[in-house]
Parts: structure tokens; sequence; C-alpha cells
């Protein structure tokens, strides 16, 4: 019963959505444990989240403006002292897509944040008891970036189960680098600044 | 819809120009060890120190330490020191960083590198956090090293033993030993730098009277020169006539002066 109404009140608010002719996103939405499945996977490349991260994403919003992800990535050998994971949860806005035609829209803005955790013992969350206490005060494992990006994304007909191929840049940069052109004239946004590129396939089509 | 597509080409170019113009702009960790510009400087800038001090028997070097985070101060410090013209070289005495992260020692090293004498650098224990330490032996390079200014020795040793958990010897004593014994015969006077002081939270302190023991064997032992306090000070710890002069942090806008000749040394700490 509680499921239904909620259900109601969702269709209701579905068609509230104002039309936009160019912007055709629409938001599939899963019933039941479906709900739990991805609705797209990505690839990004650099980022502070090591040399590749792969991830999975949810996408909610009535024009899927809002996505979660979680990404799994790795620094190798060849970029560190060893190899180590990054585990990365992230969160982005895209307030507009502008469909240009059939198959491609533009994304002209993307935004948000995201947290990144990497393995190893030379990091820590809360400092080893061995110092005194706030000796460092901060973490060495955790980083938050906040990042501005770009995307297109492709729509491809041929098969049922990807709607939607996206590439996209992000520039950013974390906290610890903010902090540091925050108290210094001389650090220049250029010092701080990093850029990132993915690939975002946005995957099972309903039925 | 055309002019959508023209902004989004623009930027798209715009942004792979942007990163054709450097690489420096792509970084995969804040914590990785894939570092752009010049390494090893110690070794560089020590043979330059040697090559060009050899034979002399007086020299004059200023001391900078715990930049860390500081660049507009370091920025500054480096201005002064190159104005006056009478400076041979330079020694910082660690903290380079804030948070061991490889951005930070590639600012400050771009920022020494505008010094137009040679520096050296020592490792600092805000540089042995995460992978700070490793970013340091690349830039910089070793945690204990001996170098010779004229006819005066600079045994530099790493006492940051709070982050060594026992695993390595810190300070090194058997590093210590091998300076008494290998001292060169053309040196008559020897100067210690550290970055943390005897008893300091990150020195080991159970053994700091067998440290002092150690430097007083070293031959014509001047004076002891460290940072990590933040605060100028001149310290007899020992009672036995060592000074250890701890040199400010950048944040207070001093550097110390050192000049050594044969009538003894003689410092001050300059304001700028």
């Amino acid at each position: 019963m509680v499921l239904q109404t909620c259900g109601v009140v969702l269709a209701g608010a579905a068609d509230t959505v104002a039309v936009r002719r160019w912007d055709k996103r629409v938001n599939w939405k899963y019933d039941g444990w479906e709900r739990l499945k991805p609705k797209n996977v990505k690839v990004q490349y650099a980022g502070g989240m090591g040399f590749l991260s792969f991830g999975a994403g949810w996408e909610y919003g009535r024009r899927n403006q809002w996505n979660s992800d979680f990404f799994v990535g790795f620094l190798p050998k060849r970029y560190s002292d060893k190899l180590h994971f990054t585990f990365t949860v992230k969160q982005t806005y895209t307030p507009w897509s502008i469909r240009v035609c059939d198959w491609l829209s533009y994304e002209p803005l993307t935004c948000g944040l995201y947290f990144t955790a990497i393995n190893g013992e030379d990091f820590w969350q809360r400092e080893p008891g061995k110092y005194p206490n706030r000796y460092y005060n901060f973490s060495s494992k955790v980083r938050t970036s906040i990042f501005l990006g770009q995307s297109l994304t492709f729509y491809p007909d041929r098969y049922e189960w990807l709607r939607g191929i996206g590439v996209f840049y992000e520039i950013g940069t974390n906290e610890l680098y903010i902090v540091s052109k925050a108290t210094n004239r001389t650090v220049s946004m250029r010092d701080i600044l990093r850029f990132s590129f993915g690939v975002k396939m946005q995957i099972f089509k309903p039925h | 819809m055309n002019v959508a597509l023209g902004k989004s080409g623009i930027s798209w170019l715009a942004a792979l120009s942007l990163l054709s113009a450097g690489c420096d702009m792509i970084e995969y960790h804040p914590y990785d060890l894939d570092i752009n510009g010049k390494t090893d400087v110690n070794k560089e800038n020590i043979a330059e120190i040697e090559t060009v001090l050899d034979g002399r028997d007086g020299i004059s070097f200023a001391v900078i330490s715990d930049t860390q985070r500081w660049y507009d101060e370091t920025e500054d410090a480096v201005a002064s020191i190159n104005a006056r013209g009478d400076i041979d070289f330079v020694l910082h005495t660690g903290d380079l960083s804030d948070f061991g992260a490889k951005l930070e020692f590639e600012l400050q090293r771009d920022i020494l590198e505008k010094l137009t004498v040679p520096y050296v650098c020592l490792l600092g224990n805000h540089d042995c956090v995460a992978t700070g330490k490793q970013v340091f032996n690349r830039v910089f390079g070793d945690d204990n090293f001996v170098f010779k200014a004229g006819n005066v020795q600079f045994v530099c040793v790493n006492t940051n033993a709070l982050e060594f958990d026992y695993s390595e010897a810190v300070p090194d004593l058997s590093f210590l030993g091998g300076a008494i014994e290998n001292s060169p015969d053309d040196v008559d006077k020897t100067v210690v730098a550290m970055h943390a002081g005897p008893y300091s939270e990150q020195f080991n302190n159970n053994i700091a009277d067998v440290f002092e023991f150690y430097l007083r064997r070293l031959p014509g032992l001047q004076f002891c020169v460290y940072g990590h306090g933040h605060q100028l000070a001149a310290d007899d710890f020992f009672d036995d006539g060592v000074i250890y002069y701890q040199c400010p942090c950048v944040k207070k806008r001093v550097y110390l002066h050192f000049t050594i000749d044969e009538n003894g040394y003689e410092y001050e700490a300059v304001d700028f």
C-alpha cells in the first residue's frame, strides 16, 4: 500500500517536469530490487583517483541530473612505490543536457565532489597513537576533491542494453591544494588544478 | 544548436591544448611518485659547493627551515638571500612539505631553484608523512649525508625518530661513526645539521647523550643547527659548550647566517 502511494506520488511528480525541447534525458526507473542495479559504468583517467578507475553509477532526479558513483582505481608501481588501490565515492550534478541531434547531446556543465581513499600502510585516516594529539591533524588516506566538467553523450541505436556513451573531462583540485593556494599568493591556479578524462556507458535499457 | 556544438568544440579543444601544454596538470594521485622536474638536487648542489669552495678557509652560509606551506615567505627568503651576494650556499633543515604531498616538494624545489647559490635540504618529520619520504629521497636525496664546504665538513643527520618506529636507526650512530672515521684530512671543522633537536618529541631522547658523545668526536665540532621548533633558540643542551641553534620557521621571516673562518664562527639572525 505504502509502495503504491509512493508510486503515485512519483508518477505525479514526473508529470510536473517542465518540457524542455532541448533536454531529452529520461530517468528510466526500476522497480523493486532492480533499483540497486547501476545505470551506468565508467572508466576515468587520472583526477587523483589512480591511473585508471572503474566505476558504477546510479542516476536519479527527474532528468537524471544527479549521479552517484563508486569507483575502484589503481596506481601502478610505475608511478608509485608499489601497486596501490583507490576507492572513490563521487557525486555529480549535471543540470543541463542539450540535444544537438538524434544521436548526440552536449552537457555544458558538470560539477561535484568526491572522496578518494588509498590503501597502504603509509596512509592513515586517524593519526597513529604514537603521535601527540593532533600532531599532523589531517588524514593522509582520504582526499576530498571538487571539480567542474563537460561531456558529450552519443546515443547509439544499435544495442538495446546501451542507452548512451558519454565522454567527459573534469578539472578539479583537492582540499590540501586549496588550502595551499588560499594561504599563498604565489601558488597559482595552474599549480593546483588537475585534468581528468573519462568514458561513461549508460546501460540496462529497460525492456 | 550549432552554437552549442561550436561551444563544445571550443571547450574540448581548449582542454586538450591545456593538456598538451603540460603533463603536470594530469595527476594520478597526490601521493604518487610521478615527479615533475629536477631530481637528485642535493647531489648536484653538493658537487658544486665542494668544487667552488675547495681550498677555502672561510665560508658563509644561510640556514632556512620549516618552509612547509609558506611559499610566499620562502620566495621572500630566497629573494633576500640572493640580494646579499656574500652567501656561499643555503642549508634547509627540513620540513619542506606540510602533508608529505608530492606537489609540495616540487613547489618548494622550484622556489629554492631561484637561489643564485647552491642549496642542500634535510629531511623533516612532515616530509615523512605518507609517501613524502620517498618523494624527498628522489627530489633531494638521502636521509643522512656528509658534504664538505672548504675546510668545514657538514654532517647532516636524520633525527626524526618518531616517524620510523625503530624500523630504522634514527639517529643512525653507525653513520655518525663513519663520518668520524672517514673525515677527510683537509677538514678541520665540523658543523652538524638536523631537523629535530635533542629533547624534542621527535628525537630518540633515550640516546641523546650517546648522540652528543658521537658528535663531540667529529673533528673540530663548531656547533649544531636544527629546525622543527619554529622559534629562534640557542641552547647548550648537554652543558658541554656545544651550542645548538634552532632556526625559526620561514613564517617568522628570519633566516640564520653563519660565517666560519680561522678565528672561529659568528652568526646572526636576519629578518627579511
